[in-house]
């Protein structure tokens, strides 16, 4: 096949689709100020708020998200009890949807009115956590802390900016369209000024991919070009979520039970000099095939089939400092160290060189922070692939167990925990 | 609330005309009027302090000058909102470097962050008489052109919340007197102008807002409290670069909350 359509082809499709709208001529020719048509059913998509888990960790990532850290004034345990409520009431409304309140003109309004008069809900997940600095120089949350959660290191690779480093709390918004995750943000910037201080915030997006006939699309590609997401474990899967994802057992603080670690880190890439590095380097830092996403030694399978590192000992195919092979070198013990990635790309403006500002959103869950992200990334130190890409920012967070019912609201157990000690 | 309650009660009545309309705006005479008087207040003692502060730039004396650079902004930072009526004064009186493409460099940057510059950056009176010179004329002519004016009561009362917005927008960050460091002046002056304003009009909405009240009344508390432990023992303030993060947060939240509650006060008392 070739790779790109003849001029003659081009014309031929461009002329049957002149022909086609001829048909539809009873339909108002679209004008310039009209809104783009949305999905109808993508804007009514509204994923479950309550249960025994947050949404957003587990459930399928639409095509943006948002990370914003925030620095927490809360200064007793009521307070803190407020902000949860109030934040729980917010993302409650926000994801399920529905009108915004009518106020006296001479009020400022309730809604930013970003989404009109009736917010739909977008398949909106709002995903809160807490950092380890929130449970700092507050005696009152002593001896709370989740078990592994800590203040995100240096690794040898990072030149953090202290401006996009850390928070007390988290919230991840993931949406069909970036502006239902925008509006979200205001809203919550807005009823929650009294507890929470934006710190910083980074937008993403990963490129859809029109599916299979079976309904199935490939993992998303990042900003290098590359498939990213193959080796992901199988979300669907409860039992494998329960071991790798969730918090669970006696280490942890009763409180902090199906919960999960959520690691962000803000990776810039650099494009410039990616996009001129040769594709047999490229290819051989990543450990897979660029366009299909395959494992190098299986170039025609597809994403999905696990390489077999046991039949390539000395790494002639798949380096032993390949990104895959250290990631997840595919044997028993480095069974422990999974964890559910769920990144966006992100696209900042140009740097004061003049590049471009883009890289990973990178963001991913585990049950256990040290044995998850930093022993992978442990692993990682010194691989190729810095060469073309710096971490300049993120944060460690445990993501709250799930809101159970309306009665329920964010972090009661750590509040009811806060109020014995 | 009033607002509110007019419209209820004229739907209710159907007969109520614009004489009921235009009877609460009465109880708004006063303190717009006491209102007036602080801003009076303050322009003037805003020329008297730039004519110290003009003397001590023409006779070289850079430690004096220094010394008098924040105490001499707070009057006008109390009545910023009234004083930005007269944007042509504004931008001359007091707009940054980096409001002008070519920042410190640029000819149009004057006022008191020039000298400010001057002072702190170029440790020197040298070249500063000219901006002295305009910074007096320029705070004469405000202290006169507010005399004349009729003050909008809904300017007057949204005032409250534009200086909350002034703080939250360029003085948390702590980049409103970056070579001098003496921001935290300019934040105490900032809050004083809108817990004025709403002190002035808080009797007017006490009654139906009593949670709201004590909102608003705790949040100013919250902030006198955060600010006075940066006082020196003359009366004034450290320098910004003292304020921990968990300072600034928590003014950053104040601030947000403030803004966000006096942000209604327009409304509460019947001005669109």
């Amino acid at each position: 096949m070739r790779p790109y359509p003849s001029r003659r082809e081009v014309l031929l499709a461009l002329g049957a689709s002149t022909l086609a709208l001829a048909t539809h001529a009873q339909e108002p020719a679209p004008q310039v100020s009209d809104a783009p048509p949305a999905n109808a059913g993508a804007a009514a998509q509204r994923v479950p708020f309550h249960g025994i888990h947050q949404a957003g960790i587990t459930t399928p990532r639409p095509e943006n998200g948002i990370v914003a850290a925030f620095d927490v004034v809360a200064t007793s345990v009521d307070d803190l009890e407020r902000m949860l409520r109030l934040l729980t009431d917010r993302a409650r409304l926000l994801t399920q949807g529905g009108p915004v309140p009518d106020l006296d003109p001479s009020l400022p309004p309730a809604d930013s009115g970003l989404l009109g008069p009736i917010v739909m809900p977008g398949n909106l997940t709002i995903t809160v956590a807490l950092g380890a600095s929130l449970f700092e120089n507050r005696p009152w949350l002593a001896g709370l802390k989740p078990a592994t959660l800590q203040r995100m290191a240096q690794f040898p690779n990072d030149a953090l900016e202290p401006g996009l480093c850390h928070g007390d709390l988290s919230i991840q918004f993931c949406a069909n369209v970036q502006d239902t995750n925008l509006h979200a943000l205001r809203d919550i910037v807005k009823t929650c000024a009294e507890f929470l201080v934006l710190r910083w915030m980074v937008e993403g997006n990963v490129p859809p991919v029109i599916p299979d006939a079976g309904g199935a699309t490939p993992s998303a590609r990042n900003f290098l070009g590359f498939r990213d997401g193959s080796a992901n474990p199988d979300s669907n899967d409860a039992a494998l979520m329960d071991r790798v994802v969730w918090t669970a057992g006696p280490h942890e603080p009763d409180w902090a039970q199906g919960g999960s670690y959520q690691v962000v880190r803000i990776i810039r890439n650099m494009v410039e000099r990616w996009d001129r590095a040769p594709l047999a380097e490229q290819e051989r830092i990543f450990g897979r095939t660029k366009m299909t996403g395959a494992p190098l030694d299986q170039p025609g399978a597809t994403e999905h089939h696990a390489p077999d590192f046991t039949a390539d000992p000395e790494g002639r195919v798949t380096s032993h400092d390949a990104h895959i092979r250290l990631a997840n070198p595919r044997d028993a013990r480095s069974q422990r160290n999974l964890m559910l990635r769920r990144p966006f790309n992100y696209s900042r403006g140009v740097l004061k060189n003049g590049q471009l500002d883009q890289g990973l959103l990178f963001i991913c869950y585990q049950a256990d922070l040290e044995a998850g992200f930093v022993a992978v990334q442990n692993r990682l130190n010194g691989e190729p692939l810095e060469e073309y890409v710096k971490p300049v920012g993120g944060g460690y967070f445990f993501a709250l167990p799930g809101v159970r019912d309306d009665a329920d609201y964010l972090g009661r157990a750590l509040v009811d925990a806060a109020r014995r000690t | 609330m009033i607002a509110t309650f007019l419209r209820s009660t004229a739907l209710g009545l159907t007969f109520a005309g614009a004489a009921w309309a235009a009877d609460p705006s009465l109880d708004l005479v006063g303190p717009l009027s006491d209102y007036k008087i602080f801003v009076a207040e303050n322009t003037a003692q805003l020329v008297t302090d730039t004519e110290a502060l003009v003397a001590a730039i023409k006779a070289g004396d850079v430690e004096k000058a220094k010394s008098l650079f924040a105490p001499t902004r707070t009057s006008y930072e109390r009545v910023e909102p009234i004083a930005e009526l007269f944007s042509d004064l504004d931008v001359s009186i007091d707009a940054r470097a980096d409001d002008y493409e070519k920042a410190e460099k640029d000819e149009a940057f004057t006022g008191f962050h020039r000298i400010e510059y001057g002072l702190w950056e170029e440790k020197s009176t040298e070249g500063l008489d000219l901006y002295a010179d305009k910074l007096l004329a320029d705070v004469t002519d405000l202290d006169g052109r507010i005399n004349a004016l009729t003050f909008p009561p809904e300017v007057v009362v949204g005032g409250a919340a534009v200086l909350m917005e002034e703080v939250a927008a360029t003085k948390i960050s702590g980049e409103e007197d970056r070579y001098s460091r003496t921001d935290l002046w300019d934040f105490k002056a900032n809050f004083e102008g809108s817990e004025k304003i709403y002190t002035l009009f808080r009797p007017l909405i006490e009654a139906g807002n009593a949670d709201f009240v004590a909102k608003v009344d705790g949040n100013f508390k919250a902030v006198d409290e955060v600010l006075a432990k940066y006082r020196t023992p003359d009366g004034g303030f450290v320098s910004y670069d003292e304020l921990t993060d968990s300072d600034r947060t928590m003014l950053s939240a104040k601030v947000n909350t403030l803004a966000e509650d006096l942000a209604t006060l327009r409304g509460k008392l019947g001005l669109g």
